[in-house]
């Protein structure tokens, strides 16, 4: 092993040092709020080597594995987190959070460093402790404000069914372990899984899993998590974190799974059509904008399965295609939500009534992302749709894609409730002129170019597609 | 290996436990309980990867390794758990399920 | 002599385990975790895994238990009892947990596990440690740094959430 091999876990390197710079330099700056510079400015950086200086291999015994494909999906949660860090800058800037500002960042990084090792995982092991790494520091975030009982109560039903679902995960692993004798993924490539012992197995593991993508049946923890977190969290949680758990679920099912793709395209079925009903009823009922957003999300998951039924190679691309989009769109609308909560504490649907005259341009962002998230053409989010649809229409599925067309147009009507509210519904007291600051103006910025530019773009998803060739 | 017990007999005391915390999970209200239930489950798991490494795969130590990292994982996730009922506690007197849950469905 | 050894250990964690999560009183949950975490230790020490049990010993029955302990000293009276559980709640629980126990016991239960060698790896503390801090194959010296960065964020987190404003 030589020193150029650790190019290869470049990512995780830097952001490790990233993290302990932060951490240190807290100790010499007097006046934490100048850290919300350092760090995003440090972030950026990181963010721009994601694409430079790439090597390619496994090391550490094939413990860790670095491809094209994983380097993409890294950069894409880069892209993702770089975009809450923007945002998150008004709600650091509170009195309550001047003692918290670098421990902020700290977690945020920490729990990255998870995901990417999760994504990078060559064995069982690599994949576990990524996924706790990118949990129990989650959980501290989502607890943040401490003085507020809500967000203490989603940071422990976090926890505890995170707790829950990895222990009955570990189970599925422990029974896998127990048949071949190995945790390496390249030495389970080949390996006969059709025994009742190992599709338990595989059950057991996929519903762990399923509780961080928070499928239905496994969504319970959700609203209540997506509601009690501050915003900024939530959106993290939402975009980042679930990609994160979707482009590994991606990788396992090719990979380790790709032996029982009739069993796990069963289940997979199943759990789509359940994920976008469900989600889509309880999203019609909410009347709080973060529970809203929390179902909605649900039912996008439901919608992501629908590319895992494409089962092969361009399966594998619409999902990751769909996850770009969908970091965008879902984060213009955090982004709208965080800013007007930090500025009135409004967090009612009712609130936005009359938004647009008030605050036109967040008004129209939120519109494009809601449409984005909707499907309507010709924004990014449309595209991603239809290519999902594609991919399980090669496999035959026109039932579920029937099901999926009649959600999609539920969904439309839940999200033009809230388009309707700030711009037509009527407001005797609205929410007042917004000032933003340039962090999140910037985040706008970056939001609104990636709804509109990554629809029209092929170039993007015809790259994705030709690297996710011979995962 | 333990003479004349066979793997199955192992696995079967292991499975009982980790549903024995299943129940505990689901039943009890109160938050340290819920978590020692969690402890259950997870010492559990570790039976299993011991067991199988020793009566199975005995050529390498991969299951003793991986139970060696849940127990350290474990000790983690009960720290932050329990750093967050104390807040919780701080805000609010009671540490009991239904006291704690007051947001609407 | 080695196989009642084992079942007394058995029942020890079963019946243990079982009062863990039925008993109305707190802390008495808290030691009856105890029992069953030493008893599980006692389990790698018959498998010759001692290494293993010591960390079982220290780290979880000595540090997460008075961890739990602790915890209860600061947030209950000690002779505090737990609410009552409705009954309807326990029996559908119980029917769950004993189908899930009955469908996985059967499974294993009728499964031939199939060894796939009998070359017995060493397992000295010496061995552990040089596998510990490997690169090569086989090594685990990535997971070890990984964890390493995980109780860093996990100590930040529950410092900032558990310390006072």
């Amino acid at each position: 092993m030589d020193i150029t091999n650790f190019l290869i876990m470049k990512q995780e390197l830097l952001l490790t040092l990233i993290t302990l710079f932060i951490l240190v330099s807290e100790i010499f700056v007097s006046d934490k709020r100048r850290i919300i510079p350092i760090a995003i400015v440090l972030f950026g950086i990181h963010t721009l080597f994601g694409f430079l200086y790439n090597s390619y291999g496994s090391i550490f015994g094939g413990m860790y594995q670095n491809s094209e494909l994983v380097n993409l999906m890294k950069n894409i949660l880069n892209l993702g987190v770089f975009i809450v860090l923007l945002q998150s800058s008004t709600w650091l800037l509170k009195e309550e959070n001047e003692n918290k500002i670098s421990e902020f960042f700290i977690l945020t990084f920490s729990t990255l460093i998870g995901m990417n090792f999760m994504i990078s995982s060559g064995d069982f092991l690599m994949f576990y402790l990524g996924l706790e790494l990118a949990t129990i520091p989650m959980a501290a975030l989502v607890a943040y404000n401490t003085y507020d009982k809500k967000s203490s109560e989603s940071g422990l039903k976090l926890i505890m069914s995170a707790a829950f679902s990895s222990a009955v995960m570990l189970f599925g692993i422990s029974l896998i372990y127990g048949q071949f004798g190995t945790l390496y993924f390249s030495e389970l490539l080949s390996a006969d899984m059709t025994s009742p012992l190992l599709i338990l197995a595989f059950l057991m593991f996929i519903s762990g899993l399923s509780f961080k993508i928070s499928l239905v049946p496994f969504h319970f923890w959700t609203a209540d998590v997506y509601e009690g977190a501050p915003t900024n969290v939530t959106s993290y949680l939402s975009v980042i974190s679930k990609g994160a758990a979707v482009f590994i679920f991606n990788i396992l099912l090719f990979t380790v799974f790709r032996n029982i793709v009739d069993v796990w395209s069963d289940v997979l079925y199943v759990l789509a059509i359940l994920t976008m009903t469900i989600g889509n009823l309880f999203a019609i009922r909410q009347t709080n904008i973060k529970r809203f957003l929390a179902f909605s999300s649900v039912a996008q998951a439901g919608f992501i399965l629908l590319g895992l039924l494409g089962t092969n190679e361009l399966g594998m691309a619409t999902v990751i295609y769909f996850i770009l989009i969908y970091i965008f769109s879902n984060l213009a609308a955090f982004g709208v939500v965080s800013s007007i909560e930090n500025n009135s504490g409004k967090l009612n649907i009712e609130d936005y009534n009359g938004l647009y005259h008030t605050n036109p341009n967040m008004s129209l962002l939120m519109m494009l992302s809601l449409f984005s998230l909707a499907g309507i053409p010709p924004l990014a989010g449309f595209f991603g749709k239809f290519f999902l649809f594609t991919a399980a229409a090669q496999n035959g599925y026109y039932w579920l894609i029937f099901i999926a067309v009649i959600n999609a147009t539920i969904s439309l009507y839940y999200y033009l409730i809230v388009v309707k509210a700030m711009f037509i519904n009527k407001n005797d007291s609205p929410i007042e002129k917004i000032s933003n600051n340039w962090y999140m103006k910037t985040s706008y910025i970056i939001c609104l170019i990636g709804l509109i530019v990554i629809g029209f773009y092929s170039d993007i998803f015809e790259y994705i597609n030709q690297i996710s060739i011979g995962i | 290996m333990i003479e004349g017990i066979e793997i199955q007999h192992i696995i079967l005391v292991s499975s009982l436990m980790f549903f024995i915390g299943v129940y505990g999970f689901m039943t009890r209200k109160n938050l340290i309980t819920m978590l020692m239930a969690i402890e259950l489950m997870l010492n559990a798991v570790n039976i299993n990867f011991v067991a199988f490494n020793k009566y199975l795969h005995p050529e390498n130590m991969q299951g003793h390794f991986y139970s060696l990292f849940i127990i350290a994982i474990a000790a983690a996730e009960a720290a932050v758990a329990i750093a967050i009922i104390i807040n919780l506690y701080r805000n609010l007197h009671s540490i009991d399920v239904e006291d704690v849950n007051n947001m609407k469905h | 002599m080695e196989t009642t050894i084992f079942y007394i250990i058995s029942a020890i964690i079963l019946v243990f385990s079982v009062l863990t999560v039925t008993t109305t009183k707190i802390l008495r949950a808290a030691v009856y975790l105890l029992f069953t975490l030493v008893a599980t230790a006692a389990f790698y020490f018959m498998m010759e895994y001692n290494f293993l049990a010591a960390v079982q010993l220290t780290v979880y029955a000595g540090g997460i238990v008075v961890l739990i302990i602790f915890s209860i000293l600061l947030t209950h009276q000690i002779n505090l009892d737990l609410k009552k559980i409705n009954s309807i709640k326990k029996i559908t629980s119980g029917l769950v947990s004993l189908f899930g126990f009955i469908l996985i016991g059967n499974i294993i239960y009728t499964h031939t596990f199939k060894a796939t060698s009998s070359v017995i790896a060493d397992t000295s503390v010496n061995e552990i440690g040089r596998t510990l801090l490997n690169y090569g194959d086989g090594g685990y010296i990535l997971p070890f740094e990984v964890i390493s960065v995980l109780l860093l964020a996990a100590m930040i987190g529950a410092i900032i959430i558990a310390k006072k404003k």
